[in-house]
């Protein structure tokens, strides 16, 4: 009998949301198939890879991240750096250094930096906050506020802080906000039903559902992923049409695969920063064929990695 | 599974402020009936213009491009007797949002509306009857059989007939209602879809009442596989009942604000 292909096509798709202005904005989400079923439907513009950099400075980063921003001596150098990064397509600034409970710094600090890195950079901005829910929801409004009309995405709006964020970043200065629940499918439905309610547009949010390094509670990653997706395409669920980004560097370079010396590692694992690199590029691989619609990395060879294997199955 | 589809029936020629409307091509009953209905959560709207003798096919063209053309192309049913309305209707309709649904045919003088609904690659609502309310199952589904194979030998996708078992009234037929649930198992077991006239189970009963029999027959037939009804939207205890036995089938996805989905 002869095989006859049937595409698996969704009547429903995942909504576009653009970051950016001008010839560098790019476009997040569009596809109505599975991840890179481009053989079935249409992915969009595929997607994309964000580099990102930190308001802590490079002391912390890998020798390999360290070499490739060397000579850089401020926020400005590094960003224009990051976005010079072969295969990325946005810049994310985290502004780790704002917890209460770490370095502390305060909002106008955080603030400036923001402004140098994004007045450094024509690419796209991602700017995500110091995951304490308080100061996030005093910071990420005043970063809002600072670089009104560069169309940043904001990240994360959380259950309790998506008021202050979701009204600040979308609402009052017309940027794009994320919408940010821990593997929890039902609280991510219901923080885009509540923006929404807000009155955030569709457009306007998204999603990241949850992210972790591959081996760490990586199934829940995945597992929220298909039923988002599953959810979305399948049930034309409009309230989960929002495409999706996941921060990958943030979970996968502190573990202690990531972390631990040659010496005190077992035999067989080898160079500590080959191993970063692959639980960066593991990790990001499998976050992209599950739903990903942006992966945040920061080694070079990473951006480099997955830029070419989305290319080559775009 | 797809989401329970509810069509709202409130444009229905029995009111006389619809009927007002149609005589004399007023929208504006007809755009606020639709408002309110799609407002509570109506998914198709049924469009009865009556046996409509005279004018059929123009007043037809006319309510599907009203209602269309004012709420972002809203899938209907149309509902006539007059099968040159229906055609006339379909005609004009435009399909972004799902298919047109003929309402209705059954397996005695409306058969030819299957033919009709095939013709016009539309969704039919097939009464398990030939005239009189089926005596039992065994001839409800001889009836639901025959209009299959109809359908099918005419091309028909098994599942644009919407079977409907005919929901009867509890006040003179309280024993034959968990036949009609049966009848809708069966429906289901064959991976049929189906549809009713839910509400005709609470007819005759108070005011206060309707509502409370209404969404346990909406509950007790979804649990048995029922995928439409028709229904009156703005009746909030069903609509909520609704909504909460499609999270409980899996048909949506749970958030804490469902109901106002």
């Amino acid at each position: 009998m002869p095989f006859n292909r049937k595409a698996h096509k969704f009547s429903a798709s995942i909504g576009t949301v653009e970051i950016g202005t001008g010839d560098k904005a790019i476009k997040l989400g569009g596809e109505n198939v599975m991840p890179f079923y481009t053989f079935d439907g249409s992915m969009g513009d595929g997607p994309k890879v964000g580099v990102e950099i930190t308001d802590l400075g490079l002391d912390a980063e890998p020798q390999g991240v360290k070499d490739y921003y060397a000579g850089c001596t401020s926020f400005a150098d590094i960003a224009k750096k990051a976005e010079a990064m072969p295969g990325g397509d946005f810049v994310v600034l985290r502004l780790a250094g704002g917890d209460p409970n770490g370095a502390n710094k305060s909002t106008e600090e955080l603030v400036a930096i923001a402004k140098e890195v994004s007045d450094a950079i024509s690419c796209p901005l991602v700017v995500e906050g110091s995951k304490n829910v308080e100061k996030d929801a005093e910071l990420l409004p005043k970063v809002a506020q600072a670089l009104e009309g560069k169309n940043v995405l904001l990240m994360s709006a959380k259950e309790e802080n998506y008021k202050a964020i979701g009204a600040a970043a979308a609402l009052a200065y017309n940027q794009k906000v994320g919408a940010e629940s821990a593997v929890d499918i039902n609280l991510a439905k219901q923080l885009n039903v509540v923006m929404t309610q807000l009155g955030v547009s569709a457009q306007s949010i998204v999603m990241n559902t949850g992210s972790a390094a591959a081996g760490y509670g990586f199934d829940y990653t995945i597992s929220t992923f298909d039923r988002v997706r599953a959810a979305a395409l399948g049930q034309d669920d409009k309230m989960l049409q929002m495409p999706i980004i996941t921060p990958v560097a943030s979970e996968t370079w502190s573990v202690k695969e990531s972390t631990a010396e040659e010496s005190d590692a077992p035999e067989f694992w080898g160079p500590v920063e080959e191993r970063g690199i692959a639980m960066e590029v593991e990790t990001a691989v499998a976050c992209l064929v599950s739903a990903s619609d942006a992966v945040i990395l920061k080694h070079p060879k990473s951006v480099a990695t997955i830029s070419e294997f989305i290319k080559s199955l775009m | 599974m797809a989401k329970f589809v509810t069509i709202g029936e409130r444009i229905h020629c029995i009111s006389p402020a619809i009927r007002a409307a149609f005589d004399n091509k007023q929208p504006e009953a007809i755009l606020k009936r639709a408002k309110e209905q799609l407002d509570a959560g109506a998914t198709y709207l049924d469009v009865n213009i009556g046996p409509a003798e005279n004018n059929g096919p123009e007043l037809m063209k006319w309510a599907v491009e009203l209602i269309q053309g004012n709420f972002d192309n809203v899938p209907l049913a149309l509902d006539t007797a007059n099968k040159a309305a229906i055609e006339a209707g379909i005609s004009v309709y435009n399909r972004s949002k799902g298919k047109p649904i003929v309402n209705s045919a059954d397996a005695g003088d409306r058969m030819s509306n299957i033919d009709l609904a095939a013709a016009n690659d539309a969704i039919v609502i097939a009464l398990c009857s030939n005239g009189p309310i089926a005596a039992d199952n065994d001839e409800r589904m001889m009836h639901c059989q025959n209009m299959l194979e109809h359908g099918m030998e005419l091309g028909m996708e098994a599942t644009d007939l919407w079977f409907d078992p005919l929901f009867v009234v509890v006040k003179g037929m309280q024993d034959k209602q968990m036949e009609v649930l049966e009848a809708i198992k069966m429906f289901s077991d064959m991976g049929l879809n189906s549809t009713g006239g839910l509400s005709n189970n609470s007819n005759g009963m108070p005011k206060n009442i309707r509502p409370i029999m209404d969404s346990a027959m909406v509950a007790m037939a979804m649990m048995q596989g029922l995928t439409s009804a028709i229904v009156n939207p703005c009746d909030q205890r069903l609509m909520e009942t609704i909504k909460s036995c499609d999270v409980l089938k899996g048909n949506t996805l749970y958030a804490d604000s469902y109901l106002d989905l």
